[in-house]
């Protein structure tokens, strides 16, 4: 048993950081901070519905930190990190009130918590105020790439019911 | 779970909010207006600005008005005209303080601050506005009478050689900024600019709270190459560009070398000293210009009292280490990369 | 069933939310900056400004700092970053600025450049 869960969640980490590093390698769309498909989120969404918020927690850490110096960018751990961790919180609010068939909706509250809490890092960090201008278009680009990811999720998460 | 539910459905109106409030940006507090004197005294117009009542900053003009009566070189009645005139003298507490401070300066510089100068300054014209070139052999006459070590100072009482002249102007308006942010400390103000002709103190912060913002002129131009930002600091400048004239296509400016009775050329356009003391910043400002960047980068290291700023005149900006958080450059020296002169 | 929220609930709540931002946004793109000084940043620190209006010629200058570097194109009127070392090169992509209040961005170098009201914000020039 312990050794399946951990299988599980090495296996998890490692799609969630393989497709972090792919989604790493396609050049920005928008000259925005902080927009991006969010692809990985994907593992965390089905991890979190299938699996429990513990096991998630810690996939999620893994990939960050893994991502992070996988791509040389540890300054980047801190922003998904940030990032990274408000999205989790307030999935694992809404995960009691979510049925598998509304993955996307969790998603999507997912990626806006996720800029949220990058731009607040980032505000943070470069201790420039004005860069709260950018949350409106963040959160517009929240809501549409986590539907996007969300629908993806939630095909997976539908496919692997009942088989992690 | 009804109560959940509303609670999210609520969340884009609560959203919204924050938005609109980050529009808004918010107004300070109504700041009262600055109390400000404006006066010319020490060949230069004055001008004192201070959040305080303004029997403060009256006093405060009427101590320049007293230290120029005691400081001035041309006035028969000041103390230093009658020390030039007879030779000996005892000096008031001001004067004897600032000779004195005046003195360790010049010893401290290695003489590249001689405050017994005047005779050369005078000799090129630059006390009457009437320019001329010395003939090599006159400066070398003169420079005989250039010595500030043979200044014979016991308590109040000094003495100087025959033919000597002493002129404390490359320090008095430094020592008036420290005895004027004094004044003005004891009378509880928090928030003050002194510009007594270019030699700033910036005498706390600005009533909201930040540093007062001090530009270093710029030496080519009208502008100022770069921004300080001050608290509790005196800065003060010393440039070619203050007085000069020209001959032959060459430029001739008011700050001599001691050394050769010369304008001073050692590379240097400006330098700015900044540091808690006026009186310091002032002597040094002059002394390191005589001295160019790289005996005053030593000097640098080797105090612990004041930081600088360097133009060369290939147009290079250099700033001490300390000045690294609080310097940026402006306008057309933006592009211009500066160099920071560190303890190595 | 009763303790998932509706699909309906979701849809309009995202609804609401994308017209708010994009309103939002808009907004905010038409904004204008206090003034036309460019004030770069890095790590924080100011460390240039130039005031846009005054600039007759064009130049360039690097900011280098140990996360990187950022070559900075000046043009009367505006600024914009021509080059950077840094992984997402959203800087660089941002392009020119002129009068928006939204800054430039390089959060791989913490590098700011944004537009700030005049250079009267000095108090006296030392000289």
């Amino acid at each position: 048993m312990k050794r399946n869960r951990l299988t599980r969640g090495a296996l998890l980490t490692a799609a969630a950081l393989t497709i972090f590093l792919v989604e790493m390698m396609i050049p920005p769309i928008v000259p925005i901070p902080g927009v991006k498909l969010g692809l990985a989120n994907i593992i965390t969404l089905v991890a979190m519905m299938l699996i429990g918020p513990v096991d998630t927690l810690l996939i999620l850490l893994a990939r960050i930190l893994l991502g992070g110096m996988f791509s040389g960018q540890i300054m980047s751990i801190l922003y998904s990190f940030s990032g990274g961790i408000l999205c989790y919180l307030t999935m694992l609010l809404l995960r009691k009130h979510i049925a598998l068939s509304q993955i996307w909706a969790m998603s999507i509250v997912g990626a806006i918590a996720h800029n949220i809490g990058q731009i607040a890092m980032a505000i943070l960090v470069t201790r420039t105020w004005e860069l709260i201008l950018y949350l409106p278009v963040l959160m517009v680009s929240g809501i549409l790439t986590g539907l996007f990811t969300g629908l993806a999720a939630q095909a997976a998460a539908v496919k692997l019911k009942g088989k992690l | 779970m009804k109560r959940k539910n509303a609670a999210i459905r609520y969340l884009p109106v609560i959203l919204l909010l924050i938005f609109l409030l980050t529009g808004c940006t918010a107004s300070g507090p109504a700041q009262s207006l600055p109390a400000e004197r404006t006066t010319f005294a020490m060949d230069t117009l004055m001008e004192l600005k201070a959040y305080c009542g303004d029997d403060v900053l009256d006093r405060c003009v009427e101590r320049i008005a007293e230290l120029e009566k005691i400081f001035s070189v041309t006035d028969p009645e000041s103390e230093i005209y009658s020390l030039n005139d007879t030779g000996t003298s005892v000096l008031g507490n001001d004067a004897s303080i600032l000779l004195k401070e005046a003195l360790s300066l010049c010893e401290r510089t290695g003489g590249a601050l001689d405050i017994s100068i005047y005779p050369v300054v005078r000799a090129w014209g630059f006390t009457t506005g009437e320019y001329r070139i010395p003939a090599k052999e006159e400066l070398a006459e003169l420079r005989k009478r250039v010595d500030y070590s043979k200044v014979e100072m016991n308590g109040s009482s000094v003495s100087i050689p025959d033919g000597m002249m002493i002129d404390l102007g490359s320090v008095a308006k430094g020592y008036c900024s420290d005895c004027l942010a004094e004044m003005l400390k004891e009378a509880g103000v928090k928030s003050a600019l002194l510009n007594l002709g270019g030699n700033i103190y910036a005498l706390g912060t600005k009533p909201d709270g930040t540093k007062w913002n001090i530009g270093i002129q710029d030496p080519n131009g009208s502008g100022y190459l770069g921004v300080l930002k001050a608290s509790d600091l005196a800065v003060i400048t010393s440039g070619g560009y203050e007085r000069y004239f020209e001959e032959n296509g060459k430029v001739y400016w008011h700050i001599m070398d001691p050394a050769t009775g010369e304008p001073a050329s050692s590379g240097l356009i400006s330098v700015s000293v900044i540091g808690s003391r006026g009186v310091v910043c002032d002597g040094l400002s002059t002394a390191l210009f005589v001295m160019g960047l790289d005996r005053a980068a030593q000097m640098w290291r080797d105090s612990e009292d004041f930081e600088a700023v360097f133009v060369t005149d290939t147009g290079s900006i250099y700033i001490t280490e300390g000045l690294k958080d609080d310097f940026h450059t402006a306008g057309a020296y933006a592009s211009e990369e500066i160099q920071v002169i560190t303890h190595e | 069933m009763n303790k998932t929220i509706r699909t309906r609930t979701w849809i309009l709540l995202f609804a609401v939310l994308l017209m708010a931002s994009l309103a939002m946004t808009a907004w905010i793109m038409r904004r204008k900056a206090p003034g036309t000084t460019a004030c770069i940043y890095s790590d924080g620190v100011l460390i240039r400004t130039v005031d846009l209006n005054s600039v007759t010629e064009s130049f360039e200058f690097s900011v280098i700092s140990e996360r990187g570097e950022n070559r900075i194109r000046v043009e009367p009127g505006r600024i914009c970053v021509v080059d950077a070392d840094c992984r997402d090169q959203i800087c660089v992509k941002k392009g020119w600025l002129s009068e928006s209040a939204t800054p430039i961005v390089c959060l791989p170098h913490r590098l700011v450049i944004r537009l700030e009201a005049g250079s009267a914000d000095v108090d006296a020039v030392s000289r």
